[in-house]
């Protein structure tokens, strides 16, 4: 599962704890997600899919 | 985030050094009771010590501040999957020991009521969760 989240937080000139404590999580988890090491819940994917203003699908893609 | 959230992870917080002290003050009574005062005593202090311990570390521990609150949910999958393991180990190590015991010519006790009680355990959680999703 590849995303974009790490290129949408540089754009809007976020550190990773500030996304954290925007989305309720820690820093290392957004590090996680970014990483591709966590694959986030459906709310929490939906929770930075609402933070970014855009849809999941436009954030969070599966390999092919 | 509601108020309720808000004061369901405040008390959430002092659940794990609540729980802490609740079992050194039973090392306490245990202690006094069974005429090993000086076990009860050194037992509350290190509990009361592992509880101010945890308060003091999750001010600098994202993963120990996570596992106090519950409100990042990779920290509360890793606390889960941590749990499950250590359960396995102990219920591996119950098993092991029974086996011991039966090698011995004894019969068990009391690791067959142990081994019991997790399958037991185990089954009620397969049910329980079954049930609610």
């Amino acid at each position: 599962m590849r995303n974009r989240v790490r290129e949408l937080r540089h754009q809007r000139g976020l550190s990773q704890a500030a996304l954290g404590t925007a989305l309720g999580v820690s820093r290392q988890t957004v590090n996680s997600i970014e990483t591709g090491r966590y694959l986030p819940s459906l709310p929490l994917a939906l929770e930075i899919a609402r933070h970014f203003e855009l849809i999941v699908e436009e954030i969070f893609d599966v390999d092919e | 985030m509601s108020t309720n959230d808000t004061a369901r992870r405040s008390v959430q917080q002092w659940a794990v050094p609540g729980f802490a002290v609740a079992i050194g003050i039973a090392y306490l009574v245990a202690g006094i009771v069974g005429d090993e005062t000086t076990f009860g005593v050194f037992g509350l202090v290190l509990m009361v010590s592992i509880a101010i311990g945890v308060l003091l570390v999750r001010r600098h521990s994202e993963t120990v501040q996570g596992m106090l609150d519950r409100r990042d949910e990779r920290i509360v999958q890793i606390d889960v999957k941590a749990t499950a393991f250590a359960g396995s180990v102990v219920i591996m190590a119950i098993l092991i020991a029974f086996v011991v015991e039966i090698a011995r010519g004894h019969d068990g006790a009391p690791y067959a009521a142990l081994g019991a009680l997790a399958g037991v355990a185990y089954l009620v959680g397969v049910v329980w969760h079954r049930l609610r999703g």
